[in-house]
């Protein structure tokens, strides 16, 4: 051997013990940080929101690739059970088709008519608009958190809460968006609510998420109709974000106090989904500077201050009484 | 895994040298290996319950049992953080007790010492049930409180997996500690 091995003197022994000692130390210190960073985490909910973002610029992209080979194998698996029973389910689709065609009748009837109102009423409705057409790309299905990743973010045009709508039904919302990334909060989390309405009573409510498969559906407010299984629940438009009118399930358990929800689709089923813009603009809530009726100098900015406005930039809705008369 | 007892840097050769420089990402190993097990748990599966076995928990208690010099509670701390970080919990929840699950195998290695594998899959049995209902109040004290009841699916899931997490690290040791240094000399 061409150096000496470490003799087991008191000065080592002690050693030992010092290391020990200073390990036990930095071990307290790591988990007093986790719990000063819970804290910092329950004032101020958006800490180390921008560290979320890039954690997920990155890991997001590389799940939508990992995942496309895993998804063509999934088609392929599903192409070929498509020909087994395939005579019964034409069957069953043929009487389907008929009631369906039957119903459409109907509806088209009821279509004119309510096109006819709107356009007498003068009605004005914002439209829908897909900002994009994306799947998920990774989800966090161990985690008390129900999200998911979508690997479309602001440089596609997204921003935060926007409506994730799958072909069956609702999905979830933004949450934070990144560059690349965008986290999708699930109907499904604990901190989802959903203003929703029950289209054969008019009942309106919130979708509450729990964690579980189904929803509860709290806050009912409405004509006192007691609820019954397979009761549609769609979105009321309420609160500007999701749209009135997307699938969100059905009543599966009506009781009184918490009517359970079964979900319209799976919102990790694997699907496209569309993200769209807001269904109403959420008014703008930043703090805005005093307003001037010259230009400010550039002394007077200071930095982190808002920015100054102009008198003359700002638009003002016009009071009724200053406009003419009509006659 | 990584070379026992390297000689002091002084006393090395160049090519020693070079060889133990370029040995150093061995000491990355667990922690990477953890992090690999945190971004598998991404995977979209289509499950309405939190059923997912807590991979990276489970990768921070193997490393911890197998190497526990190269998976100290401060370290643990981090891979819980970027969890927090990818799972959108609050910041703290899963650093937290990622720390303290690390400091309880330690402690329970030294109380135990040698035993079998049907004992530690007992031992983190008990620990990966503490963390489920741990989170709970974690979760609460970040100002989010959540059921913690759905939690139980994941921990059966987990305690159903340990077995294959540790024969992939313990494969991942053995293969490392193949080919580490030795350093013998005449």
């Amino acid at each position: 051997m061409d150096w000496t091995p470490t003799p087991r003197r008191l000065t080592a022994i002690r050693r030992d013990q010092n290391l020990a000692l200073v390990s036990a130390v930095v071990s307290g210190g790591v988990i007093a940080a986790g719990l000063i960073l819970l804290l910092v985490a329950r004032v101020n909910p958006d800490t180390a929101s921008g560290l979320r973002t890039a954690a997920t610029d990155v890991v997001a992209p590389a799940w939508s690739v990992v995942r496309a080979p895993i998804d063509g194998a999934a088609k392929l698996a599903g192409d070929i059970g498509d020909y087994f029973g395939a005579v019964s389910r034409a069957d069953h689709l043929e009487a389907e088709l008929d009631k369906a065609n039957a119903a459409l009748r109907t509806a088209r009837n009821g279509q004119r008519e309510l096109w006819q109102l709107k356009r007498l009423m003068a009605v004005r409705e914002p439209t829908r608009i897909v900002v994009a057409t994306t799947r998920i790309a990774a989800a966090t299905s161990g985690s008390v958190a129900r999200t998911a990743l979508l690997a479309v973010g602001s440089n596609d045009g997204l921003s935060r809460d926007m409506p994730v709508i799958g072909a069956d039904g609702l999905v979830g919302r933004t949450l934070e968006v990144g560059r690349r990334s965008a986290r999708v909060l699930l109907l499904t989390d604990p901190l989802s609510r959903v203003p929703v309405i029950v289209q054969r009573t008019g009942q309106i409510g919130l979708a509450m998420g729990r964690n579980l498969p189904t929803l509860l559906l709290t806050d009912r407010i409405g004509p006192e109709l007691q609820l019954v299984v397979g009761d549609r629940i769609v979105t009321s438009g309420d609160g500007g974000v999701y749209p009135p009118g997307v699938p969100v399930g059905m009543v599966v358990d009506p009781q009184a106090d918490g009517p359970v929800i079964r979900l319209a689709t799976s919102p990790l089923g694997g699907g496209f989904v569309t993200v769209e813009r807001g269904w109403l603009p959420i008014p703008d809530t930043q703090p805005k500077g005093p307003l001037f009726d010259a230009p400010v100098p550039v002394e007077a900015r200071t930095k982190g201050a808002p920015p100054p406005r102009l008198r003359s930039n700002e638009e003002f809705p016009r009071p009724r009484s200053a406009q003419p008369p009509a006659n | 895994m990584i070379a026992a007892n390297p000689p002091p840097a002084l006393l090395m050769t160049p090519d020693e040298r070079r060889r133990w420089l370029l040995s150093t990402w061995r000491y990355g190993v667990p922690a990477l290996a953890s992090v690999l097990l945190l971004v598998l748990m991404l995977a979209p599966l289509p499950l309405s319950v939190p059923a997912m076995p807590h991979l990276a928990l489970m990768g921070v208690l193997v490393w911890a049992m197998l190497q526990p010099g190269l998976m100290p509670p401060w370290l643990a701390f981090c891979i819980g953080a970027l969890a927090d970080l990818l799972f959108g919990q609050p910041v703290g929840v899963n650093a937290t007790l990622f720390a303290v699950a690390t400091g309880v195998m330690r402690a329970a290695g030294r109380v135990f010492g040698r035993h079998g594998s049907l004992f530690d899959w007992l031992i983190v049995t008990g620990v990966l049930l503490g963390f489920a209902l741990l989170t709970g109040p974690l979760m609460a004290l970040a100002g989010r409180p959540t059921p913690v009841l759905p939690l139980l699916w994941q921990w059966l899931t987990s305690v159903a997996a340990w077995p294959l997490v540790v024969r992939l690290c313990a494969a991942i040791q053995r293969k490392l500690a193949a080919s580490a240094l030795l350093w013998r000399h005449g």
